[in-house]
């Protein structure tokens, strides 16, 4: 896979190198940021809670994916919404989840989620065999044995990671995939070795195929989030740190699997009645 | 025995005599949140996406309902955190302007472009002690409903919303990291805050 191919490749030049090796940690340590002074109890506080030592690295990473994505992710994900019909491209977003569906069930598995893992091994065969070879997601559109239709869901070694008790590490950008952590960077490299697909595939065609089924995903993910990421563009004051966030507390939620009673409500205070208060309501009442 | 016994029973009766009155304070009847979250959309969609309005006038009664619905304060400070604390009145005054301004700003406009998407509440639930939490879908014109969830707590002046979930992720939680991570840039200056605030507000006018 492209992914491991990277890998190994980085590694052989590591282990070639030595001098390298320190010359890269030297990178490192200089992109760390400084971690405020211990008297300094808000920005201490405010340092901790980003978890992010490696913030300059990581914003150089984050405007480099942005510029790629200017130039070229953005206008090829507008181009092909533009050019298929919607019914296509919900196509090609069956097909991709189907072929991840494999790896999810393992995932599933990993967890402990039974009902989960049956509805993945169901959609696995019901929509690879019935379902145009992937393209229908037929468990999502007909009522199941409960009646109700089966949404697709999604899982990954990152979160199984997570379930099996893993702290999210740092948070991490990586090149051209974007938000990550230390977790979910090595979630990425065991799916790699976990998803059956892998094993299945003949060699010689492993790498094409890998590739085009992760730029199916980046593609078709990317054109659906046009306008959203245009506005959270506008909205914010700190792209970076909104990214940030939001990946983290994405993430969170697709760890306990939407169920957000698990995640405790901020602390948000309902009664503010001070004269500040008093004075803000006087001025609109005039 | 026959005394702790006794007091037992005093204790039992006291709670229930005491208990109803205590949780009636505390708690938001089922189904009240409910009928809030849909009655303020409502108003909302109607009141706010007539084509006629001005620019002025949509912000004016986005600024109402806003007010009306949310705790806008308590959200502000939230957001603020730990610097809050250490902060002026006059700093917390030019703040709390700035962020009300900036949120409504940023989303009455919203409503101009209205496209009917449809807003549907589809339950409710408690929320930690004495909250809930009103699910709702917003029907999109593509893809898969959204997922919105409402956080309500009660107040001196009754119900408000104190924080919005999309898909689980927190509008508040977003913000205050966001907020915090200003702050740091600047060497901890929640003035360099204030000001960008202000200046993205009038980037938006």
């Amino acid at each position: 896979m492209f992914l491991g191919l990277l890998l190994r490749r980085v590694l052989s030049a590591l282990q070639a190198g030595r001098p390298l090796v320190a010359a890269g940690l030297a990178l490192v340590m200089a992109a760390c940021a400084t971690p405020p002074a211990a008297d300094d109890e808000a920005a201490r506080a405010a340092y901790k809670e980003a978890n992010d030592p490696l913030e300059p690295l990581n914003r150089t990473i984050f405007e480099i994916n942005r510029g790629l994505d200017k130039l070229i992710f953005r206008p090829v994900a507008e181009l092909y919404r533009n050019a298929l019909p919607d019914g296509l491209r919900d196509g090609v977003r069956n097909a991709v989840n189907n072929l991840d569906t494999p790896n999810i069930l393992v995932n599933d598995l990993l967890q402990a989620e039974w009902r989960r893992s049956s509805e993945s091994a169901r959609r696995f065969t019901v929509n690879s065999l019935a379902g145009a070879g992937g393209l229908v997601d037929l468990m999502a559109m007909e009522p199941g044995e409960d009646g109700e239709p089966v949404p697709f869901h999604n899982e990954d070694f990152g979160q199984t990671l997570a379930v099996w008790g893993a702290g999210e590490g740092p948070y991490l950008v990586l090149p051209i995939f974007g938000p990550s952590n230390v977790r979910d960077a090595f979630g990425r490299v065991g799916d790699l070795f976990l998803d059956p697909l892998n094993h299945v595939i003949p060699s010689d065609v492993r790498t094409e195929f890998g590739l085009s089924r992760m730029l199916a995903n980046g593609i078709d993910s990317r054109s659906r989030v046009i306008e959203s990421l245009d506005d959270i563009e506008r909205d914010s004051i700190d792209l970076y740190a909104a990214i940030r966030s939001l990946y983290r507390q994405y993430r969170r939620n697709e760890i306990v699997n939407g169920e957000i009673q698990t995640i405790p409500a901020p602390d948000i205070s309902i009664n503010f009645d001070d004269d500040l208060s008093r004075e803000r309501r006087a001025a609109v009442l005039q | 025995m026959v005394t702790r016994r006794t007091y037992l029973a005093l204790f039992a009766l006291a709670a229930l005599w005491l208990g109803p009155g205590l949780t009636a304070a505390a708690a938001i009847e089922a189904g009240q949140a409910r009928t809030f979250i849909q009655s303020l959309g409502d108003e909302a969609i109607t009141t706010l996406t007539r084509s006629e309005l001005t620019a002025n006038a949509r912000e004016a009664k986005f600024r109402r309902l806003l007010r009306q619905g949310f705790a806008i304060e308590g959200i502000a400070k939230f957001v603020l955190g730990r610097y809050w604390r250490t902060i002026t009145t006059d700093q917390r005054r030019r703040y709390l302007n700035a962020f009300e301004e900036l949120i409504v700003k940023t989303y009455a406009a919203r409503f101009e472009q209205y496209n009917g998407d449809s807003f549907r509440v589809t339950g409710e639930r408690p929320d930690g002690e004495a909250g809930r939490l009103v699910e709702s879908e917003i029907n999109q014109s593509s893809g898969p409903p959204l997922k919105v969830q409402w956080r309500v707590r009660e107040g001196s002046e009754g119900l408000k919303i104190v924080d919005i979930l999309v898909e689980g992720v927190s509008l508040a939680v977003t913000q205050r990291s966001e907020f915090a991570a200003v702050v740091q840039r600047h060497g901890g200056s929640v003035d360099a805050l204030i000001e960008e605030l202000e200046s993205k507000v009038k980037a938006l006018k």
